[in-house]
């Protein structure tokens, strides 16, 4: 373990610089943000790429810049910056071609003696990050840090705000800067232009989403404020671990599997305050372009009228399976329930109830820099409520001999401080930790 | 009488007058030449014969005649200064990477000058009304938060600026770096050692017995103090090919204090540079693109105020900066209208030239309240380019010399999509006009550059053949969007 005094000094020499689109956007271009991006506004999305000395060989940060320009001529939207209107107050986007704050850093480590004893405090030294305001014209709604390891190889730490979009659209910004660092020519998409709200007619919804839920206001200044400290913790499933899972639970997706065990054991660390409603997101198959920018995951909610901690996993794990997206699916309330007040008022979605996001399609590996897949890419979210968040995303596989013991699935959790450390032991008894 | 003046038929009688006065030549020798051919017709070719053998011509006096003819034509043609020619030039394009939209800067601006939002505000009140636009270039040692101007990151500057200008030149020409015999390079300040100069003989390995030079400090009238320089180099050395390369450097002179007069310059220079071949080639006269008529300089540096209007000091916290005084605007006049004294009858026709003769005499002499007569340059140039230096000094000449929007339409685009690039401006100025297609066969361009010290200086050129629009460029990728229109303050 690195002892505490040397963190500040583990990732240092941080050089911040501004990168913008190459082409001028033009004056006046405007993004509306819809009910659903307001709804996550409060909430940020980390992710974390490592990538060896191999993959990065006859790369410069020059290069990297380089390709964000050209990136960024699509993603224009990801440069601008936050304004509230001047008659509702409610916030939108001015596409300015401010730009997204770039950071250059240096670790005296190597990749393999970071991922050796990597945890998310520490892994906060590779992503830059500040929130949203106060003064919201001047505030970076994306940061992308570079740190440069001893053995010659990087990480790519991206802080991006979740009104932009969600996971799937971080996925996206990320492969496709890797395939403008291969030059290789990537056709611009419809869906990557600015949103307008003029002519869209509100919802109507009959009653509140359960998924997303009210919270006091925060003004200028785009932080969560939880009533308990919260803890990010991780942890791999193996191919053992999942077969062993396999066997108990029958035809249910790995997934949805996975889910009803940690539901189930954060409801018996949880006793007598059970969490019955939860809530999972997942990629919305029909915005499968690999280009689309926005909040587009599927979010659904799911609601056991049973004792959760003393279920029968395949009750459970069928409960989540089975319920129709149609029916579950809380976009449209979510969407209502914002604009009923014309998003003045400020709501969460992951952490309002327990909050499960499946990120296995997501294409995390996709990314290639000089052909090589990173070693690792880790995704975690800023700004979680009180009642906790999973997200599960695969590993890359190696050989097509699965061995055992070869991590397949892993799971970041971030729950308030009092339940990690009940859950690991929950989590030990059912022999995944 | 401004009713009268503004009437149709005075505009008829002053083009009746112009034409008489610029062809007072042509219009007398017609009746002297009809009066001859009338006077050889009454006398008949027998008449004309027998006049001649009246004439008594014997070998001698012929001869003397004649060798007194070749004498006269051979000292004319010996003192006769050799003809500069521009056979090309190019002009540096900043890579998309360096670019500075307004946004940027601000958001910059106040994170690097946090603990003064006196200073921010300032500097963004200048930015919104500069004439800028959202495409001008920083180097990337300016972008980091703080900037990072180290002498290494300088010379990165100069050596891409330069290089990249230089690759152009010798390519648009087909000039090789063996035949470079002068070389000048001029760059205000950013002065190492070894110079630019060596710095570029090193790079395209030119010859030992190359002339270099490097002038440093002398503003961004510099480009044209290179140019008269080479012009008298041109003159001695014959057979020659000379190379003036204009830039200036930004990366170590960002200022990162916080004094207001002494921040302007950082909302207004940007990168920028241009490389230029002169030749007094016999051969060169084909296809050289202008030839250089006059080069005026004019130096008010004797006068303190003009000395001091723009001055590099130390501010109280020991930032230097170079400081604008609030003057700068009326001494540019000044200096202009001591340069167009002197330019004025060199290339003024003479019917303007009569005129304010006659308008100076009148007031001299009758009455001294007769406002004085401003020439119209606009008959003795078709295109002008005035040294980008900011929205002001683009105003002001345009109200002193008369010019419409088109005449300045150069500087205000150049303004507009460069930034102030200093020395170098006058040349994104020329390729702009050349880029519109406009630059004809026998076109006359007057360049005029502002530096300090204080100094306005001036270069004449004709266009020695038609300009195509060029294919490459800096204008190549945008010169379809523009002119724009440029408004008096944009909203950030």
């Amino acid at each position: 373990m690195v002892p505490p005094q040397q963190d500040h000094d583990l990732v240092y020499n941080l050089r911040l610089s501004s990168v913008g689109p190459g082409c001028v956007t033009g004056s006046d271009v405007i993004h509306d943000l819809s009910g659903l991006d307001l709804t996550m506004k409060l909430h940020y999305l980390k992710a974390v790429y490592f990538f060896s000395s191999h993959a990065v060989e006859g790369l410069t940060v020059m290069n990297m810049k380089e390709a964000m320009f050209y990136l960024l001529n699509d993603y224009y939207i990801t440069c601008g910056r936050i304004k509230r209107s001047e008659s509702s107050g409610r916030p939108y986007i001015k596409c300015n071609d401010c730009g997204i704050r770039f950071v250059e850093g240096v670790c005296d480590e190597t990749v393999d003696e970071w991922l050796e004893t990597d945890d998310d405090s520490k892994r906060n030294l590779l992503v830059y990050h500040r929130a949203i305001g106060p003064e919201l014209p001047f505030s970076p709604l994306v940061y992308l840090q570079v740190t440069l390891f001893k053995c010659g190889g990087i990480s790519l730490g991206l802080s991006w705000a979740h009104i932009l979009g969600d996971a799937f659209s971080v996925s996206n910004f990320i492969n496709n800067w890797g395939q403008h660092m291969a030059k290789v020519n990537v056709n611009s998409s419809p869906a990557l232009a600015p949103r307008s709200l003029t002519n869209t007619a509100k919802p109507e919804a009959p009653s509140e989403p359960l998924s997303a839920k009210q919270v006091n206001h925060v003004g200028d200044l785009w932080v969560l404020a939880n009533n308990c400290k919260m803890e990010t913790f991780s942890f791999n499933l193996t191919t053992k671990h999942l077969s062993n899972l396999q066997a108990k639970i029958g035809s249910v997706s790995a997934f949805d599997s996975i889910c009803a065990l940690l539901w189930r054991a954060i409801a018996k660390v949880r006793e007598g305050f059970e969490p019955q409603i939860i809530t999972v997101c997942r990629k919305d198959p029909c915005h499968d372009d690999s280009n689309v920018l926005g909040n587009n995951q599927i979010i659904r909610s799911i609601k056991a009228s049973f004792l959760v901690g003393e279920s029968d996993l395949n009750k459970l794990a069928t409960l989540i399976a089975n319920d129709q997206d149609q029916v579950c699916d809380e976009r449209n309330k979510i969407e209502a329930a914002v604009e009923k007040d014309n998003g003045c008022t400020d709501y969460i979605m992951y952490g309002s109830n327990l909050t499960f996001v499946n990120l296995e399609n997501a294409g995390l590996y996709e990314l290639e820099l000089n052909g090589e897949k990173p070693k690792l890419a880790y995704y975690s979210i800023q700004g979680v409520g009180d009642e906790g968040a999973v997200l599960i995303f695969p590993l890359p596989h190696g050989s097509a001999a699965e061995n055992e013991g070869e991590p397949r699935y892993l799971v970041n959790l971030t729950l308030p401080e009092g339940q990690v450390f009940k859950l690991k032991a929950e989590l030990k008894r059912a022999a995944l930790l | 009488m401004p009713h009268f003046s503004n009437s149709v038929q005075l505009k008829y009688v002053k083009l009746g007058y112009q034409y008489l006065v610029n062809h007072i030549l042509t219009l007398t020798l017609i009746p002297v030449m009809a009066g001859v051919l009338i006077e050889v017709l009454r006398l008949g070719p027998a008449g004309i014969v027998s006049l001649w053998n009246s004439l008594h011509f014997d070998l001698v006096q012929i001869l003397c005649s004649c060798f007194f003819i070749i004498f006269v034509a051979t000292v004319y043609f010996m003192s006769k200064p050799r003809s500069i020619y521009l056979v090309d030039y190019a002009c540096y394009k900043p890579p998309v990477t360096c670019r500075v939209p307004f946004a940027t800067f601000m958001e910059h601006s106040r994170l690097n000058l946090s603990n003064n939002p006196k200073s921010v505000e300032f500097q963004m009140r200048i930015l919104e009304r500069s004439g800028l636009g959202e495409e001008t270039c920083l180097p990337p040692a300016i972008h980091y938060i703080p900037p990072t101007p180290t002498m290494e990151a300088a010379r990165g500057e100069a050596e891409i600026v330069i290089f990249s200008a230089m690759d152009s030149l010798f390519k648009k020409t087909g000039l090789k770096p063996k035949d470079v015999d002068i070389l000048i390079v001029n760059c205000s300040l950013f002065s190492p050692t070894p110079s630019l100069s060596a710095m570029v003989i090193n790079k395209y390995k030119l010859r030992s017995n190359i002339k270099s030079f490097n002038l440093s400090g002398m503003g961004c009238s510099a480009g044209l103090i290179s140019i008269d320089l080479a012009r008298d180099l041109l003159q001695v050395h014959p057979n020659s090919n000379a190379v003036v390369v204009s830039t200036e450097i930004i990366t170590p002179n960002y200022y990162q204090g916080k004094e207001r007069a002494m921040l302007l310059p950082n909302c207004l220079f940007r990168m920028g540079g241009a490389a230029i071949l002169l030749s007094n080639r016999h051969s060169e006269r084909w296809r050289a693109k202008y030839r250089l008529v006059h080069v005026v300089r004019t130096h008010k540096g004797a006068d303190d105020k003009a000395y001091r209007c723009v001055f590099e000091e130390e501010d109280k916290e020991g930032n230097v900066g170079i400081s604008l005084s609030k003057d700068l605007m009326a001494i540019a006049g000044e200096a202009l209208k001591s340069n167009i004294t002197t330019i004025g009858p060199l290339v003024l026709p003479a019917s303007e030239q009569l005129l304010f003769l006659l308008t100076l005499i009148g007031r001299k002499i009758f009455n001294p309240k007769w406002k004085p007569y401003i020439p119209d340059f606009k008959q003795a140039f078709e295109h002008f380019c005035i040294h980008a230096g900011g929205r002001a000094v683009i105003d002001e000449l345009q109200k002193n010399l008369q010019l419409s929007a088109e005449h300045v339409e150069a500087s205000r685009m150049t303004l507009h999509r460069f930034g102030n690039t200093s020395s170098s401006s006058l040349w994104y100025e020329m390729s702009y006009i050349e880029a519109k297609g406009r630059m004809k066969k026998g076109d006359r361009v007057w360049q005029i550059a502002f530096g300090s010290g204080f100094k306005c200086n001036s270069a004449v050129w004709k266009c020695n053949r038609t300009i195509k629009t060029p294919k490459d460029g800096p204008w190549a990728d945008c010169i379809q969007r523009y002119p724009v229109h440029i408004p008096e303050v944009v909203k950030l």
